[in-house]
């Protein structure tokens, strides 16, 4: 291709082990086959890293890769993608970030950031178009990613982007995620990987002109899918006024919020910690990512009681969860202090909230004791919560232990533990219970990056569609669904859009801007913008299988498989899983392993 | 007139993109007219022109390259030599300047048409009286 559109067609490579940067063309079958984003992920990570490589070794790399849409006007397009060996799980990892850190670093000129090796001591990187300097980073090492960020910004004006670690990160905690203008890549460990490369923070800023192929087709299209999300029930109402908890009540409802660690589905504390709580007492403020309509994210206070003055912007539903009904706490000043604290030593929330009610559940069977942790930690126990979290997010004492992920904590523990571990390949699980919505049950099983529920969110179909086909409690259909919903949700995180408005505007929408920004006609076309999707998904299913993953790997802990849900409307389920995997497997043209079949591999032009 | 609401502002930053876009039809938000900053995680707010009746950006220029006109600052390019005087006059720091030649990029209004108004998906930046 002479020119690219939509892309910058520039590859960065910053090789901390020998100090170099090196810039190089995007090889334009990487665009037309991986599309961007994840797919450039999991295309370069499969070429480049070899089997069996320590996450926190210098071997590993990180890929941060925009894509077609990335920092144009099409709504929420904020997403970059990091993709990594993860030290959660051992396996492929992706995780995407709104915010300004993307945009901008597709305004400084590239496509995809790749960072190798590890520095000597301590540095950050400074991006400005051209100019690519490792800086010493000794005074920032230490330093939280509040702090690291506003340090930052007064020492290179306030129009830089940061994505930073705290010390979590900086202690290799397989928890830690990546702060990125108070927004995270969050899941999976990315910030591990960041600190074992002794990289405190990347710091960008851009002023190269990003074209498209068509602008004024573009802003034509983006008018029309505007009035789609304008006139949607969710991006045009709900979620503008609740956030991402605009499903709580519903899913409590449902009995799918999982409660005390995955035991109970009926939430006592749901009268003090839902949408409408959080609408009326604590949200102060709308706040968005970069050219996003939607404004999905809110500035919280506390305004009285013993939590007054705290705030975070948050907290998110999966938050929301973690922090209330899985901890048994009703306190929702806890929750929004819980976030800040999350975003302030820089781990990941889903995983801490999800750690910290298995910690509460070992207290109280006698499989940890308050000798170890030096307080009680009961259910319920907002202040004890908020003393384990410090705890984490700092790597002290039996933190240490438990910033490994909920896996790793139940191998030292023992017990019966492993059974109510509540985690996927390593990742721990988020805020659904699949005993009540048996198809988020196979999609957290066939997760590429383990416990996720970003893959496929079949919960829309069984919960929130009153007079939908979907039987919750059924399996019919959950396999074709899922397999579906991972492709094309493949496709919405290599395309720069987020989840929620690439969703709202639908994919009838999506290719026709990916064809009008690009140029590219192959992207016009949801057939093959599918297929994509269906590529990237195999193309990490490939990364796995040559780490050792197969079928024994994609299941759910003993507790959702044998434990019937004692209350709510799922009363007395389970995960039927086998009957689902089998099927899913056929439709994906995967052997009864679970391995992608010769044919498979073949016919989307995968090696 | 330009009216800020800006308790309202997202930080979206949507203005800056829709500027260049009808400027450049590209997106660089260095060489946008109106910027956003962010004090986090309480306050966001859209900078640009206010189209003062006297302008301190005009009478700051020592070379007499800026004049107003149709309700909006405008440059002479031939007679401006990048020296910024006029963006330290700016009382409301609203004067950018394009990236690669350090001249001052005063905002035109679009010919009236105020795309960042626009496009401003909350209402945050208001065009009244005219």
């Amino acid at each position: 291709m002479n020119e690219f559109y939509g892309y910058t067609g520039k590859i960065l490579t910053v090789n901390l082990t020998a100090g170099y940067c090196v810039t190089e063309n995007l090889p334009t079958e990487l665009a037309l086959d991986f599309l961007g984003g994840k797919g450039f992920g999991a295309k370069i990570l499969y070429d480049r890293l070899k089997r069996g490589i320590d996450p926190l070794s210098p071997d590993n790399i990180m890929v941060f890769a925009n894509a077609p849409l990335t920092g144009t006007l099409a709504p929420s397009s904020s997403r970059v993608v990091m993709s990594t060996k993860s030290p959660l799980t051992g396996l492929w990892l992706d995780s995407n970030c709104g915010g300004f850190f993307g945009p901008q670093l597709k305004q400084a000129g590239y496509d995809i950031l790749i960072i190798e090796g590890r520095a000597q001591e301590p540095v950050y990187i400074l991006i400005e178009n051209d100019r690519v300097e490792i800086v010493p980073a000794a005074d920032l090492w230490g330093k939280d990613t509040f702090e690291t960020t506003e340090k930052l910004k007064e020492k290179h004006s306030s129009r830089f982007m940061t994505a930073c670690i705290g010390p979590a990160g900086e202690k290799l905690a397989p928890i830690a995620g990546i702060i990125s203008e108070y927004r995270a890549f969050g899941r999976g460990g990315g910030g591990a990987v960041m600190g074992s490369k002794n990289l405190k923070a990347i710091a960008v800023k851009g002023s190269r002109d990003i074209k498209l192929y068509d602008p004024d087709k573009f802003l034509k299209i983006l008018n029309e899918a505007y009035d789609e999300l304008r006139i949607s029930p969710d991006t045009g109402g709900g979620r503008t006024k609740y956030g991402t908890n605009v499903i709580l009540s519903f899913m409590n409802e449902a009995g799918v919020h999982p409660v005390r660690n995955f035991r109970n589905a009926v939430f006592e504390g749901i009268d003090r910690i839902n949408e409408k709580e959080l609408a009326e007492k604590y949200y102060v403020k709308n706040r968005a990512c970069f050219s996003c309509p939607i404004s999905c994210s809110k500035a919280s206070r506390v305004k009285e009681g013993k939590y007054e003055g705290r705030f975070t912007e948050g907290p998110e539903y999966e938050n929301t969860w973690a922090f209330g009904a899985q901890c048994g706490n009703s306190e929702m000043g806890a929750v929004i202090h819980a976030e800040y604290l999350c975003d302030k030593y820089g781990i990941d929330a889903i995983s801490a909230g999800n750690i910290t009610g298995f910690a509460m559940e070992c207290f109280e069977k006698g499989l940890i004791t308050e000798t170890e942790i030096g307080f009680p930690l009961n259910f319920g126990d907002d202040e004890a919560m908020l003393k384990f979290l410090e705890l984490i997010g700092q790597r002290q004492g039996i933190g240490n232990l438990f910033s490994s992920g909920v896996a790793r904590a139940a191998r030292e523990i023992g017990g019966d533990s492993g059974h109510f571990a509540m985690h996927v390949k390593g990742m721990e699980l988020p805020a659904y219970d699949p005993r009540g919505a048996k198809g988020i049950g196979l999609a957290y099983a066939t997760s590429d990056r383990g416990g996720c529920h970003l893959r496929a969110w079949p919960v829309a179909a069984e919960i929130l569609s009153p007079g939908g086909d979907m039987d919750p409690l059924g399996t019919d259909k959950k396999p074709e669904y899922v397999k579906t919903e991972q492709d094309l949700f493949a496709v919405v995180d290599s395309s720069g859009l987020c989840l929620f408005a690439a969703t709202g505007i639908s994919l009838k929408y999506l290719v026709r801007l990916l064809e009008a920004a690009t140029g590219i006609k192959d992207f016009g076309s949801m057939i093959r913008v599918m297929k994509i999707g269906e590529r990237i998904y195999n193309q990490t299913r490939l990364f796995n299988v040559r780490e050792g993953a197969d079928r024994g790997l994609d299941t759910l802990p003993g507790r959702l498989l044998s434990e019937a849900l004692p209350d709510g409307p799922a009363r007395g389920h389970v995960v039927q899983l086998e009957t689902m995997l089998n099927e899913y497997y056929d439709i994906r043209g995967w052997d009864q392993k679970g391995i992608p079949a010769a044919d498979t591999i073949a016919r989307l032009k995968l090696k | 007139m330009i009216k800020i609401n800006s308790k309202d502002c997202t930080g979206c930053r949507i203005c800056e993109i829709v500027c260049s876009m009808h400027h450049y039809r590209v997106v660089n938000s260095e060489r946008a007219r109106v910027r956003v900053t962010t004090n986090w995680p309480w306050e966001d707010e859209p900078v640009l022109c206010r189209q003062c009746r006297k302008p301190k950006c005009v009478e700051s220029c020592p070379r007499g390259a800026l004049a107003f006109a149709n309700n909006h600052p405008v440059l002479d390019a031939e007679k401006c030599n990048s020296c910024q005087a006029c963006v330290a006059a700016c009382p409301f720091k609203a004067m950018f300047v394009d990236p690669e030649n350090g001249m001052p990029i005063p905002c035109d209004t679009c010919d009236g048409k105020y795309m960042c108004s626009q496009w401003c998906p909350n209402k945050v930046i208001e065009v009244v009286g005219e």
